[in-house]
């Protein structure tokens, strides 16, 4: 079952004389078990849109369904804790949500929250810090002893340790050098991967959101003006043009390639593919 | 937290908006004192009106001043009680069981909510008109005569801006910081005490290294700037009084005037 925004509309400071509608009655249907990408530019609605996914946000008008839960607007909510375990929102800057004495108990703490006794939170938790690749070394430190890097990583483990089915990330990798973001990002991918998590990520780095996403939605003033697959969207200089955004590197670089007189097909979105694609024109 | 009115800015643009902050704060210091001099039913509703005809000017809705009046409801009720206990002055107006009440205290009741009720609309008008740092700007101003006794008014305004300043920041932080913990199962309504402990402490100990982080980023863009505590400054945006300005403080000391005249006459 996809997640379906039905004519959803979100106003803050609603009957202020600044009101302002976020988001204008959106209809969007999220495939399940891909990866999907959130752009738009600053002010178009993202993290509005996303902050609905686990009820943080309630729509004023329209409905959303999520799993097996039906969020409308202007009704009570009852199943926020089940909702907020099932879908994990990862916020930018998650560092700063970091408050307990040591790593452990902060990863735990999600688990706790959501009536796992404390032995098991503490496994999960364990087993979480050791997905993000921090070592046992650190677990009883302060989290806020930690370089930023690492923090963010203790953050995201907070997350994954309430092992949520769905996992929306709000530009995941914002102030972190390139090595880190591309570990972070790997991470995630791997997870969508191998565990079937259906996983939503808000970017501004475009290079980032054509290598790993599958479909990719496109906001401008609170309107869907794109939902489609990664590739499609890339792949259309005219698009690209209308929505403002650069072209990845790789696309430009293919697309000389292609001048040049090699034959290369839209799915080679890395380097390796390029050259593997290459190298059986070369034999041949 | 985004619904709170009273002291909120409403960046639009009017009459009201237009005028000098130092204007308005003079204005709003003879408005508060017009409002607590008179007796007479009369001169409230003169200044209700001329108030109506302001907040109109600043295109503030009526919505927005009854909001800003709903905190004051539980002090109203326990003003209305505590008069009815202790005033007995004046006829009988009618009697609970043995319990008589006085027709003053309910008088006297109603003296001290209208005025409470001008005195907030009066203050929402002038915060609500005004950018935030414009009114230090005006506050500064205002402290300037007493630099003359060492008084460090610079050092004063701008603390006061850089905290005005840093408010919409911190609400900001807390409802990201209140969000990544809601994500993570901490619910800040409901639960028991020791829940409830655990949730404050998740957002009070983010929020303080946030702040503290903020404010050596803060001190260090300063100095880098050249900031020097106490130097001479001069200003980019220079306020110049004009003849609506002088109007509006006009129409303000008369508003002051008639009240004070009208405890002799009326």
């Amino acid at each position: 079952m996809p997640i379906r925004f039905k004519a959803l509309s979100h106003i803050y400071n609603k009957d202020m004389p600044y009101a302002h509608k976020a988001l204008d009655h959106i209809d969007l249907d999220i495939r399940e078990g891909v990866i999907t990408a959130v752009i738009g530019e600053t002010g178009s609605g993202k993290s509005t849109l996303v902050e609905h996914l686990n009820a943080l946000l309630l729509p004023d008008e329209g409905s959303l369904e999520i799993l097996d839960y039906e969020i409308k607007a202007n009704e009570k909510q009852r199943f926020l804790k089940p909702l907020r375990k099932d879908v994990g929102l990862v916020f930018q800057f998650s560092e700063y949500q970091l408050f307990e004495e040591t790593v452990l108990k902060d990863v735990a703490f999600g688990p706790m929250n959501f009536g796992y006794s404390k032995e098991e939170a503490l496994k999960r938790a364990a087993e979480a810090l050791k997905k993000v690749k921090v070592s046992e070394d650190h677990f009883d430190v302060s989290p806020l002893e930690l370089s930023g890097g690492q923090k963010r990583r203790v953050a995201i483990a907070g997350i994954l340790a309430c092992d949520p089915k769905i996992i929306v990330l709000d530009e995941p990798t914002a102030g972190l050098d390139p090595k880190g973001s591309k570990e972070i990002i790997d991470l995630f991918v791997s997870l969508s991967r191998s565990e079937g998590k259906t996983l939503i990520i808000v970017s501004h780095d475009n290079e980032m959101v054509y290598n790993y996403t599958d479909d990719t939605v496109v906001l401008s003033h609170g309107k869907i003006v794109y939902h489609g697959p990664t590739d499609e969207l890339f792949a259309d200089k005219e698009k690209l043009k209308e929505f403002n955004m650069l072209e990845p590197q790789i696309v430009t670089f293919r697309n000389e390639l292609i001048e040049k007189g090699f034959v290369l097909s839209r799915e080679a979105r890395t380097l390796e593919q390029i050259a593997s694609e290459i190298a059986k024109q070369v034999k041949r | 937290m985004s619904n709170l009115v009273f002291g909120k800015y409403i960046p639009i643009d009017s009459l009201m908006h237009k005028l000098d902050p130092r204007a308005k704060l003079i204005g709003l210091f003879l408005m508060i004192a017009a409002v607590f001099v008179p007796k007479s039913w009369w001169i409230f509703l003169l200044i209700a009106l001329l108030l109506s005809i302001a907040l109109l000017l600043a295109k503030i809705g009526i919505r927005m001043i009854v909001q800003s009046f709903k905190p004051m409801i539980m002090m109203m009720i326990f003003l209305l009680v505590i008069n009815s206990l202790t005033v007995r002055t004046g006829d009988i107006l009618f009697t609970i069981g043995t319990f008589a009440v006085y027709k003053d205290a309910i008088l006297n009741t109603m003296f001290v909510i209208v005025r409470l009720l001008l005195m907030i609309s009066i203050t929402t008008l002038l915060t609500a008109t005004t950018n935030p740092l414009d009114l230090t700007l005006g506050i500064e101003w205002l402290l300037t005569p007493l630099k003359v006794i060492h008084f460090p008014a610079h050092e004063v305004a701008m603390m006061v801006s850089i905290a005005l300043r840093f408010i919409p920041t911190i609400i900001e932080e807390t409802m990201r910081i209140m969000n990544a913990q809601k994500s993570r199962g901490v619910d800040f309504e409901n639960g028991k005490l020791s829940e409830k402990i655990s949730a404050i402490l998740s957002l009070i100990v983010p929020l303080f290294s946030v702040a503290f982080e903020r404010a050596y980023e803060l001190a260090d863009a300063m100095e880098a700037r050249g900031y020097v505590p106490g130097a001479e400054r001069t200003r980019y945006h220079v306020l110049k009084f004009r003849f609506l300005d002088f109007l509006f403080m006009f129409i303000c000391t008369a508003i002051l005037a008639v009240s004070i005249l009208s405890r002799f006459y009326l």
